[in-house]
């Protein structure tokens, strides 16, 4: 290698204005491509047209012009000056520093370029983003309307079915009218669940914070669950740690819920054997315990991967199942997000072919049970409601009808009217042992009336009111309680909550 | 036949290259090379029965407030600004780019021009050309072929006026 000579880096010479090479001055650069007499332009496009142009005796700059010498670029800085006959021309290689320029250039511009794309994708993901919330959103409300709109129709269609099986004398009819009630029952299910999940979604859930036993809901809930499985492969066990605190703050038809969905659950996945349930006190402080409720089964259990998914909406598991019992595949969803919203925890355990553990650790205020509300259910059952005066305000035809009849069976003194208008006038006239109001009627709504309660003081000071509604939240029963209503009944209702609510109200009064 | 010496300027990475290499090569790349110093090309425009040599430069992009170096223009008989219709930023501020490339060359005219047309549909072009507050003399698409040729001769016939 022969190292670089100054010479080779660049070349001074003389042209005409035309661009013929007169003479070389001095360098070596490219000097075999600049021969005198040739034209200038063959290697340097870019100063055609430009030489005549030059101004006299002035150097002239023209950086970072490219040439090309046998498909070799060379970037080249040039100094021009116009003398009165001839142009001097100066060009130096610069090629060494200009390869640097050059890819810092390209970097920078890429960098700018790759800048606006992400701005651009960014701004894009943040369009989809809010469309996507807004369709959620929508989604939600959407089905919120629709839940409560099948809600109604089907509490009468739930009423009556119960109604016929009860009354009806032929076998027949009282066995289709339970495969009615069964089915109905199956659907309310899972139009709770989706009202529920979007209510969660939507953030509207509230949960209600009073003194419950726990191990009362608990019993509850298993109960109903051996009736069921009454007779089948399949057995419940409670197992039950005496170290439960008597009384805590929560919900208790939420908790129902979630132990309610645990249990459906398994019985899903458990052709035979035993479920066994359990609730048990894992960690306490001066005024918290945290509970833990679990579910085991032995039935055929979950791989890794469905585990996984088994808590998103609208999964089933099960749906390969040749056994599926149905279900909107809510259930364990709606766990994960009461579970959460009562700042609890699920965890889930399971072997294929041994079976499966869900466990939920939930912490609870304990408290000491002061309210009169609380009646034992032992309790309720001893009083009756033989000849009790009540007075039923509800604008739906249907509903007034099952609650006629379920009442007339109580013993109960009825009275019929279909809007707050007309059970004003009736309360200023005549003494009532209980008032059930629906909150939306025409003329007149129950919390109109409520609030004209002082037009009847003098027969029904102290009767108590029950609000018949299907808005269950939080806000809505705190306003009826401010309102004045004893207590809420929300719809859809069983018939022994009906009669249950109403014996509460009235033992109180 | 005369020789003409017509520049092309414009923000980076609008299709300055890709519009010469298109009318004198006829070839189109998708890779972006971004021009570093001035490459010259050469092409005679027949129209109206007249020809004319055009010395076409290729000036490296800008970026914000750079200006075009004053040398450049140095005998240039035409320019061309071109700007990128999908690129806000490259249309943005045309009025003052327009000035300054007149202030620079002494010229009284610069041919405007918005590449990349095949990029927005009729009516998002509509709405880029709206706003913008200049007269834009042509939209092309070197990547499709569209009034490529137009432009240059637009841009000879400019430098012979
Ligand atoms: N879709 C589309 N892309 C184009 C068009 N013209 C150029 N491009 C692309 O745009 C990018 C930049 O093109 P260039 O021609 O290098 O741009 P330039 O103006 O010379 O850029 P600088 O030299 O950095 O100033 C390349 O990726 C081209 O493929 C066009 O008409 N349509
Ligand atoms: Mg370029």
């Amino acid at each position: 290698m022969v190292p670089t000579k100054i010479e080779d880096l660049f070349i001074q010479l003389k042209t005409d204005f035309s661009g013929t090479i007169l003479e070389i001055e001095a360098g070596k650069f490219v000097a075999d491509q600049l021969v005198p007499k040739n034209s200038i332009y063959e290697l340097c496009p870019f100063l055609e047209a430009s030489l005549e142009d030059l101004p006299l005796h002035e150097v002239y700059h023209l950086n970072t012009m490219l040439i090309v010498v046998d498909t070799i670029e060379y970037n080249v800085d040039l100094e021009l000056i116009r003398a009165i006959h001839d142009v001097s021309i100066l060009i130096h290689d610069r090629s060494s520093v200009y390869k640097h320029v050059s890819q810092l250039n390209q970097n920078r511009n890429d960098l700018i370029l790759l800048k606006r794309e992400l701005d651009l994708k960014n701004t894009e993901l943040e369009n989809l983003k809010i469309i996507a919330e807004k369709a959620n959103e929508e989604k939600s409300r959407f089905l919120a309307v629709m839940s409560h709109e099948i809600r109604n129709p089907l509490n009468s269609i739930l009423g009556y079915s119960e109604m016929i099986a009860t009354e009806a004398e032929e076998l027949s009819i009282i066995r289709y009218a339970n495969f009615l009630t069964r089915a109905g029952k199956n659907l309310r299910v899972i139009v709770d669940d989706i009202l529920d999940l979007s209510r969660i979604e939507a953030g509207r859930l509230e949960l209600i914070e009073e003194s419950i036993s726990i191990k009362e809901v608990i019993e509850n809930c298993v109960n109903d669950f051996r009736f069921q499985l009454k007779g089948g492969d399949l057995a419940i066990q409670l197992i039950e740690e005496n170290t439960l605190p008597k009384f805590i703050d929560g919900d208790a038809v939420r908790i129902t819920q979630i132990l309610s969905n645990l249990i459906n659950n398994a019985i899903k996945f458990t052709q035979k054997g035993i479920i066994s349930i359990g609730i048990a006190v894992i960690s306490e402080d001066e005024s918290i315990s945290t509970i833990r409720f679990y579910v085991n089964d032995t039935g055929r259990g979950m791989t890794q991967d469905q585990i996984k998914t088994i808590f998103r909406e609208y999964e089933q598991t099960q749906a390969r199942d040749q056994h599926n019992k149905g279900g909107a595949g809510l259930g364990l969803s709606i766990v994960k997000r009461l579970t959460e919203a009562m700042k609890g925890l699920v965890t889930v355990e399971s072997t294929v072919n041994v079976g499966t553990k869900f466990s939920v650790d939930i912490p609870f205020r304990r408290t000491h049970l002061d309210s009169v509300e609380y009646v034992k259910s032992e309790e309720l059952v001893t009083i009756d409601l033989i000849g009790k005066e009540i007075l039923l305000v509800d604008d739906d035809r249907l509903n007034l009808t099952i609650m006629d009849h379920v009442l007339s069976k109580e013993g109960c003194a009825l009275t019929l009217v279909g809007d707050g208008q007309d059970a004003l006038e009736l309360l200023k006239t005549k003494r009532f042992d209980a008032v059930i109001l629906d909150i939306n009627m025409p003329r007149m709504t129950g919390e109109e009336l409520m609030r004209k309660n002082d037009l009847f003081t003098e027969y029904n000071k102290e009767t108590p009111f029950i609000a018949l509604t299907g808005n269950t939240g939080k806000t809505d029963q705190d306003r009826y309680v401010v309102l004045g209503f004893f207590n809420v009944l929300s719809k859809p209702y069983t018939f022994v909550k009906l009669i249950d609510t109403l014996k509460k109200a009235i033992y109180k009064a | 036949m005369v020789s003409k010496k017509v520049l092309l300027v414009g923000n980076f990475g609008v299709g300055k290259t890709s519009l010469i290499r298109r009318f004198v090569l006829n070839e189109f790349s998708e890779d972006y090379i971004s021009t570093i110093g001035v490459r010259v090309s050469k092409k005679i425009v027949e129209f109206e029965n007249q020809q004319v040599k055009l010395i076409i430069w290729d000036v490296a992009g800008t970026t914000g407030n750079e200006k075009v170096p004053k040398a450049y223009f140095l005998g240039a008989s035409s320019a061309m600004l071109v700007f990128d219709v999908s690129r806000v930023e490259t249309y943005l501020h045309l009025e003052d780019y327009v000035q300054t490339i007149k202030e620079l060359s002494k010229l009284k005219e610069v041919t405007i021009v918005g590449n990349k047309k095949d990029l927005l549909t009729t009516d998002e072009l509509e709405k880029v050309i709206d706003k913008i507050n200049v007269k834009v003399d042509l939209v092309t698409s070197a990547k499709e072929d569209d009034n490529v040729e137009e432009a240059f001769v637009m841009l000879a016939k400019e430098s012979i006026k």
